[in-house]
């Protein structure tokens, strides 16, 4: 499925055939709504979406929508139905009908054939549901009675701690809705909205679900290792390093940096290694600064263990979170590395401007290597908030149903690691993508940062070794078989669950450093 | 620990088999006047592996070489020029790269038919072996560097859980205290349910949960590329058991870490604090609390815990409530809260315990 390397896999809204010829054999097998169910959700978007009188939809008072909702929220119509999850109310069936093709008539027999169980069925309406729920929200005939009584009806499908993969998206999706719902509704600040709640988690269950993540899955380790074997390669000659760390969290990546300069097997000494964590000016200040010095702590006793020369700085932002390269304490001859990593257990994604200023700070002070892991999105602009809000949930999708690979019996613990880190997420992305919908284009919220890096700021993408590709190789070979590295270019790496993107690292260089040599 | 390990028993092993393949010597030598060594195919394998025991081509010296590969017959003549030309070889040979399948048989085929072995097909024939051996001893490396990594990484994750745990029964401890005044009931229901499944739950944990899971997947060497079995195994088993099979064929460290990951979710999520978490848990301000009531749950072997948390609670505030004189006694000369052992209960895959240098926690 995995086939190559240039074709965007977004078959969400193409391919069409092809994706769902592999889904009647796939979805037979698993149970409950899959990934591959929610392609053809999407190709049913497609299909759909523009056909659908959204006007109609929207009306208040219309009979028309009173039917259609009744419908979608009724459970029980879809099983007997031509399309399992489909109301089979009269005016819905009406549009749709128009808006099927032959050929797509044919690819929705396969489908019902398909999925004839009523989980599946269930999370299929769940999609519909949120979709129409999220165009209710921001479509061009906004109407928030109607995206408020869908979300109503949503949460009593769905929970977060129970049910398929699916359902427990949709809770957080919901969650996320209705959040966005009564932060415009209130006028309330809604850059806000997700900072305070839901990060109240406990230490202790952080550092659980942390673990459990480690454990699940490569999203941690195929990000940290990527990344650290090209700081190894880059300052393979270097005698002093200097790593820019944007979010240090726990610091877990350095160990394994560390292990790696100590067993270099060239037999010269490890270089000095100096880590400079970044702490947040603004609010929750406090807390933050207490983990980084707890980190330093315990990365130098690290490298006290193993022989590691090493040093450790903080580096405040501003109090609205920018970075300031001058706050920086420099050394002469010091290789300087700049770490962004912004994927699954970092928190930090979230502060756009800040990454971006880091990332545009780093140019001033000339990085030998730049190291950026990202989540993949969509490289989709014109999608427009329920196209985004779509691919959002197709990313999430691949993600529980990978998780889900790594842990079939362990639901408790997927729950834990849902909760602390995926349902958070989830909500500042929602949020991030509905506050950026007026301004597409502009900015990098339409793009990746890895474009952005190269487009934008005019770094230059470092190869990747063999070394690493192998690492990365080697590495997914301790998971679940549907798990996926492919080269993106020459400086980047994806891991991929089955036909999703979901991660990518990739590395750079100031163009002005090679210069400089 | 933490510093590079010498790939010794994996080499020692190959180089044994190749031992006895060859008999005592095993070297090949031509019939001139002058008897020049050939280079066999397990001849240079064996070079290749003490080379790589010694460091890379730069560090080893014909004379190290001559120690590690221990043949017979092998002289340091032999050695030099061979070493000269495997250094001239380790620069890369990329148009080898694509044409390296289709040469490297036909190399592999002369070297066996053609006895006569002329200087100029020798050279060549290395120089596609040599790349041959440069990547797959580039990717040995690379894996041997990937677990070292991830050991350090999970040594790292360690003592972060045991810091994690630590704070938590001092959280406990100085909990209890606070509680012995005012909430006689709540303490009672801490101390009724705490104590005995710390110890019943440790014990289920080390003794049956182990056995009852492990068992079938042992012997997988799924590594090497074993990967048909392994596919079947994903249908039938936990794939997380999938995932510590892996690991193991990676590393070697497999005695060490059998149940840990196993009590994800009977133990660990709620000895750390896990799904009882509800929002509307009556405690919710004390943190502690709801810890310290996880382990009734598991006591009574519900499954459910997440959705149950308060129904537990009240339930256990009945049935602890007649015992609260005693309890209250007892209260006081309760011991310090013993989590339990975070090292046993949380772990990085590759934990490697007590031998590790690298202890925070003293």
């Amino acid at each position: 499925m995995f086939i190559d390397n240039q074709i965007p896999e977004f078959d969400m809204y193409e391919n069409i055939t092809t994706t769902t010829t592999t889904t009647s054999t796939t979805t037979m097998a698993s149970q409950g709504t899959s990934l591959e169910d929610f392609d053809q959700a999407g190709h049913m978007c497609n299909n759909w979406s523009p056909v659908v009188d959204w006007e109609a939809l929207s009306a208040p008072n219309g009979d028309d929508l009173q039917g259609l909702i009744q419908s979608m929220m009724d459970e029980n119509t879809p099983s007997e139905s031509h399309y399992p999850s489909f109301p089979s109310s009269g005016t819905f069936r009406d549009v749709l009908s128009h808006s099927i093709s032959p050929e797509s008539q044919m690819d929705h027999e396969e489908f019902t054939s398909a999925t004839t169980s009523t989980e599946d069925a269930k999370g299929l309406n769940l999609i519909h549901l949120l979709m129409a729920a999220a165009e209710a929200l921001t479509g061009a005939h906004e109407s928030r009675e109607l995206a408020r009584v869908i979300l109503v009806r949503l949460k009593d499908l769905v929970s977060p701690n129970e049910g398929t993969n699916m359902e427990r998206l949709a809770a957080y999706f919901t969650e996320a809705l209705q959040s966005l719902l009564e932060g415009t509704s209130n006028n309330n600040n809604i850059k806000n909205l997700f900072n305070h709640q839901k990060d109240e988690h406990h230490q202790s269950d952080i550092l659980a679900a942390f673990q459990l993540l480690q454990d699940m899955s490569p999203y941690v380790k195929f990000g940290h290792f990527t990344a650290n074997q090209a700081i190894v390669e880059a300052v393979k000659d270097e005698r002093r390093v200097h790593v820019i760390d944007f979010d240090i969290m726990e610091g877990i990546q350095w160990a394994s940096l560390m292990q790696a300069l100590v067993s270099r097997t060239d037999g010269r000494p490890a270089p000095h290694l100096r880590i400079t964590a970044l702490t947040r000016g603004g609010g929750g200040g406090r807390r933050s600064i207490g983990t980084v010095q707890e980190t330093g702590k315990r990365l130098a006793a690290f490298a006290a263990s193993i022989g590691q020369p090493f040093s450790y700085h903080q580096c405040k932002t501003d109090s609205d979170e920018t970075f300031k390269p001058t706050g920086l304490k420099l050394v002469k001859g010091e290789a300087i590395i700049m770490n962004c990593m912004l994927h699954l257990p970092h928190f930090s994604h979230r502060w756009m401007d800040s990454v971006a200023s880091f990332l545009a700070g780093s140019k001033t002070l000339c990085p030998k290597l730049i190291t950026l892991v990202e989540e993949e999105v969509s490289p989709l602009n014109d999608g427009g908030f329920v196209g985004r809000f779509m691919d959002s949930l197709h990313h999430y999708s691949a993600l529980y149903d990978s998780l889900e690979a790594g842990f079939p019996l362990q639901g408790r613990a997927r729950a834990l690691v849902e909760r602390v880190f995926l349902g958070p997420r989830i909500g500042r992305s929602i949020a991030q993508i509905y506050r950026s919908r007026g301004e597409e284009k502009g900015g990098h919220c339409g793009t990746s940062w890895s474009q952005w890096l190269d487009n934008a700021m005019g770094f230059s993408p470092v190869s990747l070794s063999f070394a690493n590709h192998c690492q990365a190789k080697l590495l997914l070979g301790l998971f679940n078989d549907g798990y996926r590295v492919e080269e993106l270019g020459c400086n980047k790496l994806v891991l991929g669950w089955k036909s999703r993107r979901l991660l990518s690292a990739s590395i750079w260089t100031c163009p002005e450093y090679s210069n400089l040599e | 620990m933490f510093h590079a390990k010498k790939p010794s028993t994996p080499t020692m092993n190959s180089h044994e088999r190749a031992m006895c393949v060859q008999g005592d010597s095993g070297l090949v030598l031509t019939t001139d006047p002058k008897p020049r060594l050939r280079w066999t195919v397990e001849l240079h394998e064996r070079f290749v592996d003490a080379v790589t025991q010694l460091g890379g081509p730069d560090k080893a010296t014909p004379k190290t070489i001559m120690r590690v590969m221990g043949v017979k017959g092998l002289t340091l003549y032999h050695l030099k020029s061979h070493l000269q030309k495997f250094r001239l070889g380790k620069q890369p040979h990329r148009e080898y790269d694509h044409s390296s399948k289709d040469s490297e048989r036909a190399s592999v085929e002369l070297q066996k038919h053609t006895a006569s072995s002329s200087g100029m097909m020798n050279r060549s024939m290395n120089d596609v072996q040599m790349e041959v051996q440069r990547r797959l001893h580039e990717q040995l490396e690379v894996q041997r560097h990937l677990q070292l990594r991830i050991e350090a990484q999970g040594k790292y994750m360690q003592t972060i859980l045991e810091k994690a745990c630590q704070t938590l029964a001092n959280e406990n401890m100085a909990a209890s205290g606070s509680y012995n005044n005012n909430k006689a009931t709540m303490g009672n229901i801490h101390h009724g349910i705490m104590m005995p499944p710390d110890i019943s739950t440790l014990k289920d944990f080390g003794q049956h949960q182990l056995p009852l899971s492990f068992p079938p997947l042992q012997d997988l060497n799924i590594y090497g590329g074993g990967h048909h079995e392994l596919d079947q195994l994903h249908h039938q088993q936990d794939g997380f058991m999938q995932n510590n099979d892996n690991l193991l064929c990676l590393g070697n460290n497999k005695k060490k870490r059998p149940s840990n990951n196993f009590c994800y979710d009977d133990l660990r999520l709620q000895d750390l604090g896990g799904p009882t978490t509800s929002q509307d848990d009556p405690f919710e301000d004390e943190n502690h609390n709801r810890i310290r009531l996880a382990p009734l749950s598991i006591d009574r072997g519900e499954n459910d815990i997440d959705r149950v948390s308060s129904d537990h609670l009240y339930n256990t505030k009945q049935i602890f409530d007649a015992d609260n004189v005693f309890c209250e006694k007892k209260q006081l000369e309760r011991p310090s809260p013993k989590r339990i052992n975070p090292s046993v209960m949380v772990s990085g895959p590759m934990q490697q315990g007590r031998s590790s240098p690298f202890n925070l926690a003293n």
